[in-house]
């Protein structure tokens, strides 16, 4: 009888486990093999004051289509594109991606308080390099004289389910995608991130850089969230060999 | 010494790739029209981002040994399939199958030519690494 009550709760415990989620990461399975899977199905995870939770890693998919927008260009900026050599996007030696270009690699996002208000928001990011975006949420306003800086200064706020962020003073120095896509100082970006459902986020961007472009324009990128995987070290500059005996004429020793 | 080669590197870059998990274009490097296949004994592994690389001993007919090298995908993204440091070890013996560096240096790029082929849903014969028995090694999964 009470083998029979063991198999009986062993069994159920069975069934139980195999017909939860496939798409949610479960032991033994690797994280690519859940992301395969496709992004988990629920409805958008809360916390107890019932802002949306923002707290799982998140793949961001879909880096900012520029280039349908390359009539938007002005004519120096065009010049630039044009010009730019591919191999020296700044991308291959380890300097930071910004917004909105993205990488194979996630992102998390952290919120400091004090009692219960937000002071900061902080993105890791895992790669291409291993760094983090700050975010002011205390209400400040961005400083009137800014030194260019790769991530320029950001505030950012909730507007219901949506945290926006306001960015300015950027450095011209990142490319927005791999073929060159330039953006200059004057780069003013107005993110939108709402989490869809358990398994998207999506950030719509408004990109206004009237160095660069005849008018503001915005792109989206979607991304999916893993439940369970953590951000990895990722220090590019730890094997990155790019470019080193490998292209022609180079020494092959 | 980056800068040196950006005139060659100007008519090269319009073949150029962009692999689907590569974070840069990889064609400027490896030559995508040359994959060629070497078997030697590992003697390094470096498990590292952004690019994992294997080390290896290969002999050629006149008993001559070269140590060529793989460039796999990131440590980051081989360990969230699952492989880790030690999936291979210095010592065993492996095929590579690669896109050669273009100066014609022993180096292979496997994962630019693993996603072309994943792309054209090739068949598992073609895993960019395998063991003496056929068993593949730190393939995508």
């Amino acid at each position: 009888m009470r083998k029979l009550l063991v198999v009986s709760v062993m069994t159920a415990v069975c069934v139980t486990l195999l017909t939860q989620s496939a798409s949610t990461q479960q032991s033994g399975q690797t994280v690519s093999q859940a992301r395969r899977l496709g992004p988990p199905k629920g409805p958008v995870p809360r916390l107890p004051s019932g802002q949306p939770d923002l707290s799982d890693v998140a793949w961001l998919a879909s880096g900012g289509n520029f280039r349908q927008h390359d009539a938007l260009l002005l004519p120096a900026a065009k010049a630039i594109l044009d010009k730019r050599d591919v191999t020296q996007d700044p991308h291959n030696f380890c300097m930071p991606d910004v917004v909105p270009r993205t990488t194979p690699f996630p992102i998390r996002f952290f919120f400091n308080y004090t009692h219960k208000t937000p002071t900061h928001m902080v993105i890791v990011h895992e790669g291409n390099i291993h760094s983090f975006r700050q975010i002011f949420m205390d209400g400040r306003k961005h400083p009137p004289e800014l030194d260019p800086t790769w991530y320029g200064h950001s505030i950012g706020w909730w507007e219901k389910d949506t945290i926006v962020i306001d960015t300015v003073g950027f450095n011209d120095k990142a490319w927005f995608d791999g073929r060159g896509t330039p953006h200059t100082e004057q780069l003013h970006t107005i993110e939108r991130w709402t989490r869809l459902d358990l398994g998207r986020l999506e950030n719509k961007v408004t990109i206004d850089d009237p160095g660069a472009y005849s008018k503001p324009f915005e792109v989206t990128i979607n991304a999916t969230t893993t439940i369970g995987d953590e951000v990895m070290e990722y220090i590019c500059q730890d094997g990155n060999q790019y470019g080193i005996n490998t292209l022609p004429g180079s020494p092959t020793k | 010494m980056m800068r040196t080669y950006a005139a060659i590197l100007a008519a090269v870059t319009v073949g150029l790739t962009t692999p689907a998990a590569a974070h840069h274009a990889v064609g400027g490097e490896y030559d995508p029209n040359k994959p060629i296949t070497v078997t030697g004994t590992v003697t390094k592994i470096d498990w590292v981002n952004p690019h994992a690389r294997i080390y290896f001993d290969v002999k050629d007919a006149t008993g001559t040994v070269t140590n060529w090298s793989v460039e796999l995908a990131a440590r980051v993204v081989l360990e969230r399939m699952g492989w880790n440091g030690r999936s291979l070890k210095p010592g065993q013996v492996v095929t590579v199958i690669g896109d050669q560096a273009r100066s014609g240096a022993p180096m292979l790029n496997a994962r630019a030519r693993e996603n072309r082929l994943a792309q054209d849903g090739k068949t598992p014969e073609e895993y960019p690494i395998t063991l003496q028995d056929g068993t593949p090694v730190l393939n995508n999964r």
